[in-house]
């Protein structure tokens, strides 16, 4: 049943074999040992593994593994800058405080990310946007708005 | 879980061949709702037919009136500027359903072909006369939007059919639309109900509406109206159709009967507010209690119709007062 | 106190890097080699007679290792509270979050379908899920054993005398209130690693708040499976959120621990989001009945309050949150005169758990609601009622809590002043404004013989130090701010503090996260233990540099005399004489504090805490008369924490708090319908998302407690105490419809408003 699959991972062109029915979140998590991308329900519902795929912010948990095929995928552990340090959003995430327990940040940094990608000047409304589909239980979210501001205005 | 193949044909032909050829075969677009169902365990396919590479569903066509595949996202409609502006209610339901990456990978086909009474994306399409387009095995052919829904659930398409694309006629400077979803949250909520309304107005003499600033303040919805009506604002068309308040997302035919051919005003509204009310049968579930639907659809009638007709008033603003809608 | 160089400063999260660049590992995320997958078998009905069980099926599956039962466990195990719970059960089930079997397998995928091939038969019996159903005589018992389904925990305060303070009391109001049961919605879900070595040593990684309790109970567990006298390793994993749901130990860990030994390989259980919300235990739901009076000066005289709590079927901490809930009852105010029963009632619905507060908000929210009600009876404004009555420093309050440093009249005031309280009360249009005060633990709270936190430091031959401590790290920061304290006394930078947390075999003993304690109680722990090694070093320094260590101090990494600048020696130089020196030795300093607070007498009273928090929230809201709902325009938290340690994480407890309060208040609530789960999914339980988040100013009022580490007191918990009450009040001042029931839903509001105009 096995299928091979060739695609974009975090920059790199990779290559995998995969069972059509996985996620791409349990190829991430339990084949490729990504588990920088969490899972929070597996439903879509709270946003703990989102990924960018083709510059968009989406659900892995809901992906279906097979149409990776010929796309780029970037996940948390992919947006670090090429001198090995973090991203501005990643450093204003942690100098913002934006971040608690930790379990939903991956997820949030990316839809961030995606957002920033398209838009570097966001309005506080395309902010809220942009995370909506991303449950945080510890921070009530200000702080983590702060720090998407912060990283936007530091560009 | 016994697993599935999965299929990614290129075109709609061959996605139909494929479906007609393959044991336990199903259709899958963004996957949003068929991944959830699979978790779940309340599906169990051995092959998926993924509708996501077929370029032929995927577009967005402005020519006399609007096309859209029933592959292209909620949020590449979200994003169509043409489609903010004419066909508003369609703009309303799309930004907001679900989050930002459901929106990313959601269809409107998927929406739609589910067939769930609380589907954003149906009242919207409903109020705008929208017909499917059906590409089968026998062929294609075309549905009013108002025949497709059967029941929850269930759609008029019929064995190993896909609904190819979305058309609605083109509308004037006259008709505006909107779509009111009511939720206990702000975003990532199913609605309590939904109401969707199109109307086309026409002003006493063809002036200008003098009243248009009212719009930008928080007064009242029936001070607006009685402004409207000394003014002589008529409603020459109207659609109005409601989500969650019947088995499948119905329309509002008497209501909107009684408000064509009328010149607005406060005690119009609320009769219109009350006849849709009668026209549905609300039930109680988790997500709200039929009362309260019933009320709401008074209160959201009300409130769609003068979003919609503020979109023909002041077409270019943005500022909406808060408390109104 | 004012040249302070890392307390008080905004410091980031020392964790927050590996959490933001996705490597912190989580239960979630962790393999151990040859580790089995565990899943477990609940019951079909909340109440059911077990008729039949096979799991042959389930065994025969290719790549199952184990399936265990109650028969596999010993028959008299008990867990919780009151040992009520058999981790897996026999005979019959009482509530669907019954565990009946379990699976080990080689992948979460074959576990999953062998516990579906499990044959259970039932006897489906009537169940009973009202607790005012339960008490009634003859009332079917949830535990046939049991003779009543009253819980034989008598919650009994009385302080004064109530009966002859009503009599002379000008005006008393009295009402009922009641809340729902509500979850934590952490993001990481439960779960644990279970593991033995070869001599039966139990490592257990998980996600818990209490390491050093939960060792306790997984040792009692090893003795009842017949593994006497072997020792267990608790190690905590990167916690994804706690608000007190990892303060007990549940049936699962137990039952993974049972895997474990019967496959002798480790055994990984991992809740999915469905098992998070029907299989954890939410906030205690109540049902209160309050009387509050006062005289005509507008001074409280007395406060009575009943309680029914519905126990569900089994008995955690959900049960003993009336003893906190006293708190508020009796020292909320100056209010002399006090009486409160609460009975906590078997049913056979889901029981409850600590959750971020301990009952606190669910008392609060009936005593400043009926507040409101006495201020409006007796026509005082009610932000002068509140400030009349507000507790002072120095007082001595019913139940004995002795007040020390106490900024609650200071964040009333911020309040008022903030929110406009005078422009904008009772102005109509459908806005309004309300408020609520709250008193919480501020220091420790003793409710086991200890509240103690040790704390070991170590100094390197760099100057570098690692703090080892009882305290977890749950999210809140408690790393940080040891490393904070530590860095302080030492006059180091914070970035050589190295904070080790999650290890019982190295770190000492705490009594857990609980009780907005830790950084009272694990920070004074860090402080004693780095002044006592901060003394040492000085006297090697002090011989080094042939100088009086009194005249010594530590700036920078390099010790210093304070009469001599010249005479300085870097920190390494002399920790390194320490040991390189004929006779040497190692210098490290362990520190235990257990802050000087009282266990309740029989009575339930005595000084819970050394000091306590306190707060006021202020908010204004807009009422949409037609559809009910409620908008929330302004919110003031203002919040006296002795010394903000760090400010920036102190705002993000506020913020936190806050927000799980506005859930609490305004749509958070488990639906529970004949004991089964209506809305156990993160898209029909309302947890806020981040466009639900209204304008919130923080207020941080400084009132510096003696006994507090850098006269710092608790945050944890109140940022969420005071929210429920302060919005019912606004909604009340908007529209004049008061919801004395959580949370306040669009329908509760518009059914108000039209009875109320059909009475008017």
């Amino acid at each position: 049943m096995k299928k091979e699959l060739t695609f974009t991972l975090n920059g790199e062109a990779i290559t995998a074999e995969v069972d059509p029915k996985w996620t791409l979140l349990y190829l991430l998590r339990e084949v490729l040992d990504l588990t920088g991308t969490k899972e929070g329900c597996g439903y879509g519902e709270c946003g703990a593994c989102t990924v960018i795929i083709d510059g968009r912010a989406v659900n892995s948990c809901l992906f279906p593994v097979m149409e990776a095929e010929g796309r780029s995928i970037t996940t948390i552990e992919g947006i670090g800058l090429k001198d090995g340090s973090m991203h501005p959003l990643q450093t204003a995430f942690i100098d913002e405080g934006a971040v608690q327990c930790g379990f939903c940040t991956p997820g949030m940094i990316m839809s961030a990310k995606a957002l920033l990608d398209a838009n570097d000047k966001p309005t506080e409304e395309e902010i809220k946007d942009a995370i909506e589909g991303n449950l945080c239980r510890c921070t009530g979210y200000v702080k983590i708005l702060d720090a998407i501001k912060s990283a936007a205005g530091g560009r | 879980m016994t697993g599935y193949e999965y299929y990614k044909p290129k075109t709609i032909e061959e996605a139909i061949k494929l479906m007609g050829s393959l044991e336990g075969a199903r259709y899958i677009a963004g996957g949003t709702d068929v991944m959830v169902l699979l978790r779940q365990k309340k599906i169990a396919p051995r092959c998926m037919i993924s509708l996501r590479n077929i370029a032929d569903l995927t577009r967005i066509d402005i020519k006399d009136g609007l096309r859209v595949g029933s592959a292209v996202t909620h949020s590449a409609i979200e994003e169509n500027e043409h489609i903010k502006k004419r066909y508003s209610a369609l703009n309303d339901a799309t930004t907001h359903l679900g989050s930002r990456q459901i929106r990313n990978v959601a269809t409107i086909g998927g929406n739609i072909c589910n067939a769930a009474p609380s589907a954003d994306t149906a009242c919207p399409l409903l109020v705008l006369d929208a017909r499917a387009i059906i590409a089968g095995p026998k062929g294609a052919r075309e549905v009013d939007l108002d025949d497709f829904f059967l029941g929850p659930g269930s759609t008029a398409l019929e064995k190993d059919e896909i609904v190819k694309e979305f058309v609605m006629p083109p509308f004037d400077e006259n008709t505006g639309s909107a779509y009111i979803k009511h939720t206990r949250r702000q975003a990532m909520d199913l609605p309590i109900l939904g109401v969707a309304a199109r109307i086309t107005i026409s002003v006493k003499d063809e002036s200008e509406v003098r009243c248009r600033d009212m719009f930008c303040t928080i007064d009242s919805i029936s001070n607006i109206l009685s402004r409207l009506k000394e003014e002589g604002l008529k409603c020459e068309d109207a659609r109005i159709a409601m989500g969650v308040v019947a088995p499948r997302p119905i329309r509002a035919k008497k209501a909107e009967a009684a408000l064509k051919g009328k010149i607005v005003s406060p005690e119009l509204f609320e009769e219109i507010g009350n006849i849709a009310a009668g026209e549905a049968q609300p039930r109680d579930s988790i997500r709200g209690e039929a009362w309260y639907r019933s009320e709401m659809i008074r209160v959201l009638t009300k409130r769609a119709l003068i979003k919609a007709i503020d979109r023909v008033i002041r077409p270019d603003e943005a500022i909406y007062p808060e408390r109104l809608w | 106190m004012n040249n302070l160089t890392t307390v008080g400063k905004k410091i980031p999260k020392r964790d927050a890097p590996p959490k933001a660049t996705g490597s912190a590992i989580y239960i979630q995320d962790l393999k151990v080699p040859g580790m089995l997958y565990g899943k477990i078998l609940y019951s079909k009905y909340p109440h059911a007679r077990i008729k039949g069980l096979d799991t042959s099926r389930a065994e025969k599956l290719p790549g199952v290792r184990a399936v265990v039962t109650a028969s596999d466990m010993p028959a008299n195990f008990r867990i919780g509270v009151m040992k009520d719970n058999p981790p897996l059960k026999a005979g019959k089930v009482l509530s669907i979050r019954d565990e009946i079997a379990a699976v080990a397998a080689i992948s979460a995928e074959i576990a999953e379908e062998a516990v579906s091939l499990i044959d259970v038969e039932y006897e489906e019996l009537p169940g009973i899920f009202d607790p005012l159903e339960a008490m009634k005589e003859g009332a079917p018992l949830v535990h046939e054993e049991a003779k009543s389904n009253v819980l034989k925990m008598p919650w009994k305060l009385v302080c004064g005398d109530v009966e002859a303070a009503k009599k002379e009391s000008a005006y008393i109001v009295e009402d009922t209130f009641s809340t729902p049961w509500v979850t934590h919605c952490c993001l990481g879900t439960s779960g644990c690693v279970a593991q033995f070595d070869t001599n039966n040593n139990l490592t257990m990684y998980s996600n818990t708040q209490i390491p050093s309790l939960a060792q306790n109970d997984y040792i009692d567990a090893l003795s009842a499976l017949g593994l006497k006298n072997r020792r267990v390793r608790v190690v905590q994993c990167v916690i994804g959120g706690g608000f007190g749901s990892k303060l007990d130990t549940y049936a699962y860990e137990y039952i993974a621990i049972l895997l474990a030994m019967r496959t002798r390989k480790p055994v990984k259980i991992i809740f999915s989001r469905e098992e998070e919300f029907f299989a954890t235990s939410p906030r205690q739901c109540t049902i209160t009945k309050i009387s509050q009076g006062c005289d005509k000066e507008g001074r409280l005289t007395f406060r009575e309050m009943e309680m029914i709590l519905d126990n569900g079927a089994y008995t955690s901490w959900g049960a003993t949150t009336p003893s906190v809930m006293m708190l508020p009852i009796s020292s909320l105010y100056k209010v002399p005169n006090i009486k409160y029963i609460a009975k906590c009632v078997y049913t056979n619905n889901t029981y409850s758990q600590a959750m971020r507060g301990y009952g606190n908000p669910q008392a609060t929210f009936a005593i400043e609601s009926s507040l409101d009600q006495l201020a409006e009876k007796a026509g005082i404004d009610p932000y002068e009622l509140r400030l009349k009555n507000a507790n002072e420093p120095g007082e001595i309050t019913p139940q004995r809590f002795k007040i020390t440093s106490c900024g609650m009249k200071e964040c009333i005031d911020e309040v008022v002043k903030r929110l406009d309280w005078k422009g904008k009360k009772g102005k109509g249009g459908n806005r309004g404004v309300g408020m609520a005060s709250l008193i919480h633990v501020g220091g420790g709270a003793r409710v086991y013989k200890s509240d103690g936190c040790g704390t070991i430091i170590k100094m390197d031959d760099f100057g570098k130090v690692d703090v080892f401590t009882g305290a977890s790290e749950i999210g809140q920061g408690s790393d940080t701010i040891i490393a904070q304290i530590v860095a302080e006394v030492l006059g180091i930078s914070i970035d050589d503090v190295n904070v080790i947390n999650n290890d019982t075999d190295i770190c000492p003993w705490d009594v857990g996260v609980h009780a907005s304690r830790t950084t009272f109680v694990a920070g004074n722990a860090a402080l004693g233990a780095a002044k006592k090694i901060k003394e040492q070093v000085l006297e090697v320094a002090a011989k080094l540099l042939e100088e009086d260590p009194a005249s010594l101090d530590i700036k920078n990494g390099v010790v210093f005399s304070v009469k001599n600048s010249e005479k300085t020696t870097p920190l390494g130089k002399a920790l390194r004489k320490v040991h390189y020196t004929l006779g040497g030795k190692m210098l490290m300093a362990e520190y235990f504090y257990d802050p000087a607070n009282e266990n309740f007498d029989k009575e339930f009273k005595g000084n819970l805490s050394v000091s306590y928090a306190y707060g006021a929230h202020g908010v204004e809201v807009e009422v949409d008369k037609e559809t009910g709902q409620v908008k929330i325009l302004n919110y003031i938290a203002a919040h006296d924490v002795g010394k903000a340690i760090n400010p920036l994480l102190l705002e993000g407890q506020i913020y936190g708090g806050g927000l799980q309060g506005i859930g609490y208040a305004l749509g958070e609530k488990m639906i529970y319908e004949k004991g089964y789960l209506k809305n156990g999914n993160f898209l029909d339980y309302k947890m806020p998302t981040v466009k639900d988040v209204p304008y919130v100013q923080p207020v941080i009022v400084e009132s510096d407690e003696k006994d507090g580490p850098f006269g710092a007191k608790g945050i944890g918990e109140p940022g969420l105490v005071p929210t429920a009450p302060a919005i019912a009040n606004a909604v009340y001042d908007a529209v004049g419809v008061r919801i004395k029931d959580l949370p306040i839903t669009p329908e509760k509001v518009l059914k108000a408003l039209k009875e109320k105009e059909k009475g008017a």
